[in-house]
């Protein structure tokens, strides 16, 4: 019997040739003693199979297995920690943050400019925290004010770590 | 609705209940089905670590796309072939770290299984229930996997040749032939143990 016959023949059990070709098939199998034997072969392996499904059981316990299931689903439903910022806050970021060092700067210079031999003790004072440039102290003793000036946001995070004799109010 | 009230609801009360975020009802599900997809899982891929992993995260993507079930089909069916989507995505993993091909061997292999000679014997008769699963259990493990996969979509998902085709990307006649080499090796197998002691 060849390939194509034997391919038939089980088509032919599995209910899977068009109509017209099942029953000449039914023909060729009720004369041919080879044909006959197949198909009681694979209808015996077939029967086997269907009715003796073994009956595998889960290993695990309900709530053990189901507690696996919903820290999944709970850690792909929950939202990100970290979002992003919103529009008008990377835009206002953007005008401020070259506006702040420039006008750091400025006051930097006129500071140093006063700071320069000649000028008369008891004059203003500054200081300037170079772990950080952003963070810039302007002291005035006789009028008693101190003036701390900042570059905001923060271009390095530094603010948010400044030591408290940094960031001191007199 | 109350937990007495899930476990006596029927599935598909349950999954309309889940669509709309009810959790316990979901787990309710997984209560009901998860011996049946466990066994589809550990018929495919005969490993015991593998089929809990591969169970587990078809109830996540079950859940996950509950919202396109629509109900043309049984709950049940509708996992159990996300469950086989999976396994077989798997097995094509396990495949490409191979290095020979798994349907060339087969297809080799399917060679001797047609020249066998035909089983006359039934190979269910006069054998204990359990006893006959457990060695219908063991002859299926001695099958390559595109072999058991054809017997596993067939026979016990009864599944048409076109369905499985689709499912396993392949001709109907590399499924039909793969059924059929699967059905002889599987029949050769069980008439080892009603050979005459």
């Amino acid at each position: 019997m060849n390939e194509e016959l034997q391919l038939k023949v089980q088509a032919y059990l599995d209910g899977e040739l068009p109509a017209g070709e099942g029953r000449e098939m039914a023909d060729s199998i009720a004369r041919n003693a080879d044909a006959r034997a197949l198909l009681a072969e694979l209808k015996n392996t077939r029967g086997a199979l269907k009715a003796f499904e073994a009956e595998i059981k889960l290993p695990e316990s309900r709530d053990f297995y189901w507690s696996k299931i919903e820290r999944e689903i709970g850690r792909l439903e929950k939202p990100h920690s970290i979002e992003e910022p919103a529009w008008f806050a990377v835009g206002l970021r953007r005008i401020f943050a070259p506006a702040g060092a420039l006008a750091a700067l400025l006051i930097a210079a006129i500071l140093i400019f006063r700071q320069t031999p000649g000028f008369a003790a008891g004059e203003p004072e500054s200081e300037t925290a170079f772990a950080n440039a952003d963070a810039f102290t302007y002291r005035d003793y006789s009028a008693g004010m101190t003036l701390v000036w900042l570059s905001y946001p923060a271009e390095n995070g530094f603010a948010d770590f400044l030591p408290s004799d940094t960031l001191k109010y007199e | 609705m109350s937990d007495n009230a899930h476990s006596s609801a029927d599935d598909s009360t349950l999954v309309r209940a889940a669509q709309n975020g009810d959790m316990v009802a979901f787990e309710e599900l997984v209560a009901r089905h998860r011996d049946k997809i466990y066994a589809r899982a550990y018929s495919m891929m005969r490993n015991e670590e593998e089929a809990i992993d591969l169970s587990q995260e078809a109830w996540v993507k079950a859940w996950q796309r509950l919202k396109q079930f629509q109900g043309e089909s049984s709950f049940a069916t509708w996992i159990t072939r996300i469950t086989i989507n999976l396994c077989l995505d798997q097995l094509r993993r396990h495949k490409r770290h191979r290095s020979e091909s798994i349907e060339a061997m087969d297809e080799e292999s399917g060679g001797v299984e047609r020249q066998m000679p035909v089983v006359i014997i039934n190979p269910t008769e006069g054998l204990e229930r359990g006893e006959l699963r457990q060695r219908i259990d063991l002859a299926l493990g001695q099958l390559s996997y595109a072999h058991r996969t054809v017997i596993v979509l067939h026979e016990f998902e009864e599944m048409e040749y076109k369905e499985i085709a689709k499912t396993m990307g392949c001709s109907i006649g590399t499924v039909m032939s793969r059924l059929f080499y699967a059905r002889r090796k599987m029949a050769a197998l069980l008439s080892d143990l009603k050979k005459p002691e």
